[in-house]
């Protein structure tokens, strides 16, 4: 099966800086991410957003990429959230412990609209 | 810029492990000194004390006819078989799948066993994610690393390439000590790189592994110090004195 490269976008929402993503979250995805969270860094943001509602593939390595950002927002004193994972990944969270340090909204209004 | 289109069904959803609340042991193979996974949480690397590191182990596998789906079938199939000497993996019984734990019993730094070859520290794993190119593991409260650990193999210019790649804190202060004064570390680089001369070997291949190390987050987490409650080590060595007897008796 042909994989989709990660792609992403990011916005800005108040002090919010929203990363839309939108492909597989793997091995392969580890500059393209990374690149993504340091640009939406730039923009000394409150919280980082990062919206996995075009995301259809993680994998463990992918789970690892994920805890490295968590780590970094931590160390740098800022929230990170997520919006649209969906009952599947909420779950992947979950059994990899990220859920206890992110904060996981069902949509991008309500991850806004709570953490404002 | 609006948000993107929704996603269609995972396909990943059969590769993951569901969440569980406690580890159980019923479907692990008998032996071993089963302590410290039976009810015991599942942690990750962001539940421990330490720093957190990112340590990849490589090794090239050229010449061998091997592609990575079949590398990574033979590693799960003789998983034990490719660890150093003095320590011992009793895996699940159905195979390294999503959802399955086993035992571990590991010796200490510098392959140190206690009488009778007895391992120093059991603890153990939980396979979260498998497919046909990898698997990883996470690990339970008390073990040594809070971790997620994800085995691997690709093909780079052309060779098939075994990887292990660790995403790891130290569980509590105590282990973070060893760490610190390197001792920890050493281990740990060790045995992996010992791991993947044995699976290079395997495949007929006299494999130089490679080591990569990156500190993630230098930070220790003062919250989680009070994980050394349940250090495996301790708890082992507190057990051990039991086992030894229990070995004795069985031979009278």
């Amino acid at each position: 099966m042909a994989t989709k490269m990660l792609e992403t976008a990011l916005r800005r929402h108040g002090d919010v800086a929203i990363l839309d993503l939108t492909g597989e979250i793997d091995g392969f995805a580890d500059e393209v991410l990374n690149a993504a969270y340091a640009a939406a860094e730039q923009t000394a943001p409150r919280a980082i957003l990062l919206n996995f509602k075009g995301v259809d593939y993680i994998n463990s390595t992918g789970i690892a990429l994920i805890v490295g950002l968590l780590a970094q927002a931590r160390r740098a004193g800022r929230k990170l959230l997520t919006c649209h994972l969906g009952p599947h990944y909420t779950e992947i969270f979950q059994i990899t412990r990220l859920a206890d340090f992110m904060s996981l909204y069902p949509d991008e209004a309500s991850a806004l609209a709570q953490d404002s | 810029m609006t948000e993107p289109a929704p996603n269609p069904a995972p396909r990943d959803a059969g590769q993951w492990a569901r969440p569980v609340d406690k580890l159980n042991l019923s479907g692990v193979q008998a032996g071993g000194i089963r302590l410290n996974v039976e009810g015991r949480h599942l942690t990750g690397p962001i539940r421990g004390f330490g720093q957190m590191w990112q340590k990849t182990y490589w090794v090239r596998l050229p010449g061998a006819a091997a592609a990575p789906a079949d590398v990574i079938a033979v590693w799960k199939a003789e998983f034990p078989n490719f660890w150093p000497k003095g320590n011992r993996f009793y895996g699940p019984l159905t195979g390294i799948r999503p959802g399955e734990v086993a035992v571990l019993n590991l010796a200490g730094p510098g392959g140190v066993t206690a009488p009778g070859d007895t391992p120093v520290i059991a603890t153990g794993i939980m396979v979260i994610f498998a497919d046909d190119v990898s698997f990883s593991f996470m690990t339970p409260e008390g073990h040594i690393l809070a971790g997620l650990i994800t085995f691997s193999a690709h093909t780079d210019e052309g060779a098939t390439v075994a990887q292990v790649q660790a995403l790891i804190r130290t569980m509590d202060p105590l282990y973070e000590l060893m760490f610190r004064v390197g001792i920890g570390h050493k281990t740990e680089d060790d045995f992996w790189l010992a791991t993947l001369r044995s699976l290079a070997a395997r495949f007929g291949v006299n494999g130089l592994p490679q080591l990569r190390s990156a500190l993630v987050d230098p930070r220790v987490q003062w919250s989680e110090a009070k994980n050394v409650w349940q250090n495996a080590a301790i708890r082992t060595g507190l057990y051990l004195p039991v086992a030894l007897l229990k070995k004795v008796f069985r031979r009278a």
